[in-house]
């Protein structure tokens, strides 16, 4: 397809659709929304870990003027949700286990009240022994947090019980033999801390039911279908009797994929008989919604004197969190990425997932790929530095390449990143590179390579010709933040050769929009592009057929033109709009013009010929987007303090859609990145989690950015790709902990194997460092 | 959220009597703090008596000895760029531009931030080198506080009931002195990890005067006298700071927070201080 003359086509960076309204504060989000007669809900949390709830007492709650209802799991029947395991109620029922964990709910006529009601209501627990890590967990008479696990519905052949939550192992080739080969072995234990999402919208829903019986539910989501589903589940309610939307969403990173208040406000809405609204403050977004998963990888790896990567073996230990939401999926991603992208013939990836007494940990940017990558990428390191090699060298006399396949044995159908590596090595200047010394300061550089799917599950789009030739697009995809819509109203636009301006995009709909899984799995421009590609191609074929009756000429000799027309090949003034005939279609032949697509990823994550796999709970992922990453730090020799100076990030996308877009999500990918290395993580004090908020627990702002972010985009088109893109939502964060690691590593001459690396690790190993010389 | 009333008075005298006619209310200065708690709810007080518009808290007055005072409600914006400060005394502009961010700057106030004293702001290091004095002004009158005894412990002054800071008096530094203010945070913008506040006069080679507050380490500012006077007479050589550095280490009373170690804090402590003196040798050369 050409269009390169439509404004907005494929390729472009056009503004945002919606830049108007976000940047006036004229964007709707959840907090924003409000509804004649509305309450508003609060939460009461658990004080305690693990406890059985004995008894409620709400009468002095129910007493407060301005209150209309007290919720407690008590007036809830046994529904129970899960992405992967249905584990968890609407709100806590029988027993609580986290501290933070919801445990009754209040509506009343202002915030205010609603928020006073809640510390009214009493409960009588009986404390029950907590447990704070898996290793306590996984212990023998460790206390168990589900007793009903094994009756739980799962949804993939879990390998489970006790405090088990899953067991998954992945392996191809002969372990042994790869390690008997190898000259040098690395071995290393990996710790990372779980990670606060902090999109700036916290979480919070609004549902009304009408006369029917029938609920109306806005929330903050990462897909209306999942919101559907969970309180569904959990309150057993037909889907027919749930309509799920969306306001606009203030990001997400994985954050609003699966339940957070949703249920709990719909049974509100549906006890009362009134609108009811509930937002959670910051602090009880950090305590009740999700994280990423704090893990600890064992990871060893064998290479021969020549540089050839001959056998890894990776060994995940996964907190779960005190129910499973998406970390099955995360523990068997992560073992999927744990070979890396290199061809290495002998890998075996094994990992456990394990309840504890903390806040459910969930899907996260990157879905337990950066972690892994850290103790990959660094070994890679490691092996280069025993070898005498360059640690670019050593990447590319391994890399995968276009046909090879990934673990598992899937096959590349597009690879660009040999491309990706010698770009970021040129334009850092990597050969050459002659770093600036600062007095007080050490300067280092390093790389790292990463892979990330785009793919997943079912998704679908709608595309209508309305009356006056406009196109209406309705995909159900919801747009968090990070672009989509416009991006797949580019390709709409581009496929029909119309203008941006020319095609409008539904807000999501479970009653309207055709389903899609969510906006999660760097997938949207991926899996739903192809399916506003394939719906757009029917939408054509009507739009032919009808051209054809009205020039009254064959099918081969019409040609899609720039602007909503189609005319006759090589007789340029002979055409029909879209407006004439989508008048035709609609009051005298053949019906309005509607074209939809729905598709399913379907291609097979594990080859039975290459590879064993247990316990994997995605029989089918997706394409595989490629990155390369070298990154410039400063470390403070003062403090330890280590400071990204400058960074160059080369993307295999396949095909950017909206270049300006793709380098915003590496450039975003980019600083989480960096938190999550530098400065980020949870703590809690015993049970409880004790940085809950911004003033605590900190990101990297804009002033914290290096001042030189480059952004490099490759594209390897990938065949099935819409116009050949693949994903770019998660990859920009994956190699960014372990790139800072490898510079920090030749600055200092230090290896630091736990994350953060704040101030004080770096100190304390250039110390030992100093001391041991 | 659940405060009743706001008053915004527009002389001192009403501000006061309207906090002693309302116990359980709180004077409401740039807001960057306490609205920042009341919407967290760790504080909520009955009625707010807003001082934005007593304007006798508002100016800088320079005093005829090189001193200035600056009224309570100074931005920290202000502080850092627009006040004439000279010789050491710029140690205030170095920590009030360090303080946050440029919104919270614009909206921050001298004045409400020393009366919270959160160990890890930037202020009580600064004028405890500076070696400032505090404006009180209260019901019964004025009175006035050196900025070591003001700091009394955890987010604690010596404010009494009913008290309000009026303004600091920063006197004159020795001339040719040199201010500086090394902050240590996690990000940009954070509350400081650990900080060095100091004024330092060299003679020659030699440092002939110096004062030097550590901040972040514990309930107060850490002022040592003894350690001022193991820099004076020495060239600021590495040993003489290290002494010095780890007599303050030593005095300081840090606590393990998430922005880091009790240990840590001590370790950093000498190392900032012998940043610190590096940072300044080009203004030294300068001088």
């Amino acid at each position: 397809m050409s269009g390169e003359n439509e404004a907005g086509a494929v390729g472009q960076s056009i503004p945002r659709l919606e830049v108007r309204e976000k940047t006036t504060g004229r964007a709707q989000y959840i907090a924003d929304m409000s509804s004649p007669g509305m309450l508003h809900g609060a939460i009461l949390q658990s004080p305690y870990a693990h406890a059985r709830i004995l008894s409620y007492d709400v009468s002095e709650a129910l007493a407060m003027p301005g209150v209309v209802d007290v919720l407690t799991g008590d007036d809830l029947g046994d529904g129970r949700m899960g992405a992967f395991i249905k584990d968890e109620h609407a709100i806590a029922k029988h027993k609580v286990r986290y501290v933070g964990e919801p445990v009754a709910a209040v509506a009343a006529e202002t915030e205010t009240i609603a928020r006073r009601a809640v510390r009214l209501i009493q409960i009588e627990y009986e404390e029950l022994a907590a447990v704070l890590t898996p290793d306590e967990g996984l212990a023998n008479d460790a206390p168990i947090i589900h007793e009903h696990l094994d009756d739980y519905i799962k949804v993939f052949p879990a390998v489970c019980g006790g405090n088990l939550v899953s067991r998954t192992e992945l392996s191809q080739g002969d372990l042994d033999k790869g390690f008997a080969e190898a000259d040098f072995i690395v071995e290393g234990t990996y710790e990372t801390p779980a990670q606060a999402h902090l999109a700036i919208e916290p979480c919070g829903a609004l549902a009304e039911m009408d006369a029917s019986g029938r609920v109306t539910l806005w929330s903050a989501n990462q897909s209306v279908f999942r919101v559907q589903a969970n309180v569904c589940e959990s309150l057993g309610l037909p889907m027919s009797k749930l309509r799920s939307l969306t306001p606009r969403i203030g990001g997400g990173f994985g954050n609003k994929m699966e339940a957070h208040v949703q249920p709990i406000v719909v049974a509100l809405a549906m006890r009362t008989g009134r609108p009811v609204k509930l937002i959670l403050s910051r602090e009880e977004d950090f305590e009740c919604v999700r994280a990423r998963h704090p893990m600890r990888v064992r990871c060893k790896t064998g290479v021969r004197n020549d540089g050839t990567l001959v056998a890894r073996d990776v060994e995940v230990l996964l907190d779960c969190g005190a129910y499973g939401d998406d970390s099955p999926g995360v523990l068997g991603y992560s073992l999927l990425m744990a070979r890396g992208p290199y061809n290495i013939p002998n890998v075996r990836s094994v990992g456990r997932l394990v309840y504890t007494n903390k806040m459910r940990f969930g899907a996260f940017r990157g879905f337990g790929s950066p972690k892994v990558n850290f103790a990959g990428e660094t070994q890679i390191d490691e092996i280069a530095e025993h070898l005498d090699m360059d640690p670019i060298d050593l990447r590319l006399k391994n890399i995968v390449a276009t046909g090879d396949t990934w673990m598992g044995g899937s096959v590349l159908a597009s690879c660009g990143l040999r491309e990706c590596i010698d770009a970021a090595r040129e334009a850092s200047n990597w050969d050459q590179r002659d770093l600036p010394q600062t007095p007080g300061k050490r300067r280092g550089m390093g790389v790292a390579c990463a892979a990330h799917i785009s793919g997943l599950l079912g998704t679908g789009a709608i595309v209508r010709v309305l009356e006056d030739g406009s196109v209406a697009l309705n995909t159900g995809a919801v747009d968090i933040g990070q672009g989509s819509d416009t991006v797949l109203t580019q390709m709409c636009a581009e496929a029909l050769q119309v203008p941006v301006d020319g095609v409008s995009v539904a807000s999501p709909d479970t009653d309207g929009s055709p389903y899609n899984w969510g906006t999660t799995a760097s997938r949207v421009t991926y899996t739903t592009g192809r399916a506003v590609v394939g719906a757009a191609a029917e939408v054509e074929r009507q739009l032919r057929d009808h051209a054809a009756e009205m020039m009254e000429c064959s099918q081969e000799d019409l040609e899609l033109r720039p602007g909503g027309l189609i005319g006759i090949k090589g007789v340029p003034g002979k055409q029909v709009s879209f407006h004439e005939i989508s008048l035709r279609a609609h009051w005298r032949a053949g019906g309005p013009i509607v074209g939809h697509h729905t598709w399913v990823f379907d291609q097979p994550t594990i080859d039975p010929k290459r590879a064993v796999a247990h316990g994997l709970p995605f029989p089918q992922i997706g394409v595989y987007s490629f990155a390369a990453f070298v990154v410039e730090v400063e470390v403070d020799e003062a403090s330890g303090k280590a400071d990204v100076t400058r960074a160059w990030m080369a993307v295999d996308v396949g095909r950017a859609i909206n270049p300006g877009s793709v380098e915003g999500q590496m450039e975003g990918g980019f600083v989480q990145g960096m938190g999550f290395a530098l400065t980020e993580e949870m703590v809690w004090d015993d049970a409880r989690l004790i940085n809950p908020s911004l003033l605590d627990y900190k990101v990297p702002t804009t002033l914290d950015t290096p001042h030189e972010l480059h952004t490099i985009i490759i594209e390897a088109a990938e065949p099935d790709g819409p116009f050949g893109a693949k994903g770019v939502g998660e990859i920009g964060l994956v190699p960014v902990p372990a790139a800072i690691a490898n510079a920090i590593t030749d600055a200092c001459n230090i290896r630091l194997t736990t994350l953060p690396m704040k101030p004080e690790r770096v100190l304390n190993a250039m110390e030992q460092a100093a001391h041991g010389s | 959220m659940m405060t009743q009333t706001m008053i915004a008075p527009e002389t001192l005298e009403d501000a006061l009597a309207a906090m002693h006619a309302e116990p359980g209310s709180m004077a409401l200065a740039g807001g960057a703090t306490l609205v920042a708690m009341m919407n967290a709810g760790l504080v909520e007080p009955n009625s707010l008596v807003a001082l934005r518009h007593v304007d006798t808290l508002r100016g800088t007055r320079q005093l005829d000895d090189g001193g200035i005072e600056l009224g309570a409600m100074r931005r920290h914006r202000e502080t850092a760029l627009e006040t004439p400060f000279k010789d050491g005394q710029t140690v205030l502009s170095y920590a009030a531009s360090q303080i946050a961010n440029p919104t919270v700057r614009n909206m921050g106030t001298l004045g409400g931030s020393i009366a919270f004293n959160d160990p890890g702001a930037d202020y009580p290091a600064a004028l405890v080198a500076a070696n400032a004095t505090i404006l009180i002004v209260g019901a019964t009158g004025t009175r006035e506080v050196s900025a070591e005894a003001f700091f009394v412990d955890w987010y604690t002054t010596a404010l009494e009931a009913g008290e309000l800071v009026a303004g600091v008096r920063v006197p004159a530094a020795l001339v040719g002195s040199i201010g500086h203010y090394e902050k240590l945070a996690r990000i940009a913008g954070d509350f400081a990890v650990a900080s060095v506040a100091l004024q330092v006069t060299w003679s020659g080679d030699s440092i002939a005067a110096a004062r030097i507050a550590i901040g972040g380490s514990g309930p107060t500012p850490l002022h040592l006298a003894e350690a001022d006077d193991m820099l004076i007479g020495t060239g600021a050589d590495s040993d003489a700071l290290s002494k010095a550095g780890l007599l303050l280490a030593q005095a300081a009373d840090p606590v393990d927070d998430v922005r880091a170690s009790a240990d840590y804090r001590r370790k950093v402590i000498p190392r900032l201080l012998a940043k610190a003196m590096r940072e300044i040798a080009p203004a030294r050369e300068a001088a």
